[in-house]
């Protein structure tokens, strides 16, 4: 691992005004980073919360600075707001006597498909792949970003691998829609894992209502929607499906975060 | 530049005491923060890591989820011990997140206020429509969404713009008070407020 003292990484993610748990996987990999030493200083920003994009600046003391969005996807956020916001101009800035180097979102990371076998392992212990229909969720439309691109490409990646029955990407409000995950299917066995960089609604509640697991949507997420993980596995439709947290939430992305880092230095050496 | 945990450590030096609602006292085992209406209780829960400070910075007394950390409805019933300024640095950035970097900021002279309208300008996707709040119904915005009871109790650096203040608050809005109080800042306009401005332009009801 690379040490950079006298460097500071910030993590930029979407935040929620209405969800608690929306920054907690931000703050876990900020944390985690933080104890490895691999930084002088480690940060976060959001959009939706505070340290907000316009302040965190001033709060680094370094005058190098990584920026990487823990975001699924190259997108509306990653190209048009984070920019803008902390007022970038390219892969490089010198914003206000700072170097700002901005670093590609962490769900462009090719170790994503490792992240997301895992959690597919993880979730459905002792259950055979083969025998195994893996989807993996995206929002769809709706949102202005690639988050459906992203979810088609990991599709395709775990599928070359040969390991499950069956790997199906799904959306939430684009065809192939996830609430007909039975027809999309045919293993005996069904795993999703949501393609979200934090838990909160969707994963809480839409995505299970959809499923068929939870009943209508009691409203804002809250805490206690993590019930939802915990009744694992699910028998309905004649199916043992299995339902994991989304898969930001993975430890593994706090090395995906610095291998961004490292990406970016090599791309720019 | 002057490293933050030091001016830190010289603003306590000097007595600094207070930032929002959390009062700081020395300890025997170090700094010792607590929510002001708290002091003199001796039933408060003992908390001793800065981690902890996220947790309670999170939710109000009621348990609701509170996404702007300066609204005047932080938690009671807690007390943090923690043993020296780098941790209490820590524990403020999670309590009011930005504020020490941007006092520090301001006092270096590098902090610049951006008016409502310019922060509305460059708004794009969904809050482009922002661009269309009437100055008046800025100042009512404003005056619901910003004042301290209630609302936040941040300072606001910034103007609707370069002609026209706001002038649906108080004064004390505007003032930052004695040294003894650590500042909080408003120098642009959050997004909680531009969302606010979006319910408004589009004729929403404030909550929900
Ligand atoms: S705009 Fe500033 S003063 Fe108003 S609520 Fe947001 S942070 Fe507080």
């Amino acid at each position: 691992m690379f040490s950079k003292p006298d460097s500071a990484l910030v993590i930029v993610g979407h935040g929620s005004t209405l969800n608690p748990d929306s920054s907690g996987p931000t703050w876990g990999h900020a944390d985690a980073i933080a104890q490895l030493g691999a930084f002088g200083e480690v940060h976060c920003a959001f959009w939706k919360e505070e340290p907000s994009l316009r302040q965190v600046l001033h709060c680094v003391n370094k005058r190098e600075i990584y920026v990487v969005p823990n975001f699924i996807s190259e997108g509306y956020f990653t190209q048009t707001v984070i920019p803008r916001e902390l007022g970038l101009d390219g892969p490089q800035t010198n914003v206000a006597g700072r170097t700002v180097k901005y670093c590609a979102p962490v769900g462009s990371h090719e170790r994503m498909t490792d992240l997301l076998l895992k959690r597919a392992a993880a979730v459905a212990p002792g259950v055979s792949p083969k025998e195994t229909s893996l989807f993996i969720v995206g929002h769809g439309t709706g949102l202005n970003d690639n988050s459906a691109v992203a979810a088609k490409r990991e599709v395709e990646r775990i599928r070359a691998l040969g390991i499950f029955g069956e790997v199906i990407a799904a959306y939430m409000e684009e065809a192939p829609f996830i609430a007909k995950w039975d027809e999309l299917s045919t293993q005996p066995n069904v795993v999703v894992v949501p393609f979200f960089i934090a838990d909160g609604l969707h994963s809480y509640e839409d995505i299970p209502v959809l499923l068929g697991i939870a009943s209508t949507s009691p409203g804002a997420a809250s805490a206690t929607g993590a019930g939802v993980f915990a009744q694992n596995p699910y028998r309905l439709r004649g199916r043992t499906l299995f339902y994991a947290n989304s898969i930001g939430t993975e430890e593994g992305f706090a090395e995906v975060i610095l291998d961004q880092v490292a990406a970016f230095d090599a791309a720019a050496a | 530049m002057m490293d933050t945990n030091a001016a830190l450590a010289d603003w306590l030096d000097k007595g600094g005491r207070q930032i929002g609602q959390i009062t700081i006292a020395k300890s025997a085992d170090g700094w010792e923060l607590r929510h002001i209406d708290d002091v003199g209780r001796e039933d408060l829960c003992l908390y001793t890591i800065t981690a902890d400070a996220r947790q309670l910075a999170n939710l109000d007394d009621a348990g609701a989820y509170r996404a702007l950390k300066t609204a005047p409805n932080l938690r009671h019933g807690w007390r943090l011990v923690l043993p020296d300024v780098a941790t209490v640095h820590s524990a403020l950035d999670a309590f009011y997140p930005a504020m020490i970097g941007v006092q520090l900021a301001r006092e270096r002279g590098e902090l610049t206020p951006v008016n409502l309208r310019d922060t509305l300008a460059r708004q794009t996707g969904m809050y482009r429509v922002t661009q269309k709040l009437t100055d008046e119904q800025a100042q009512s915005l404003i005056a619901d969404s910003c004042r301290c009871d209630g609302g936040c109790l941040k300072i606001i650096l910034w103007r609707i713009s370069e002609e026209l203040p706001v002038n649906s608050l108080p004064a004390e809005k505007f003032t930052v008070r004695g040294q003894n109080e650590w500042p909080l800042l408003c120098h642009e306009a959050c997004n909680i407020l531009v969302a606010g401005a979006r319910k408004v332009v589009k004729g929403e009801p404030k909550e929900g």
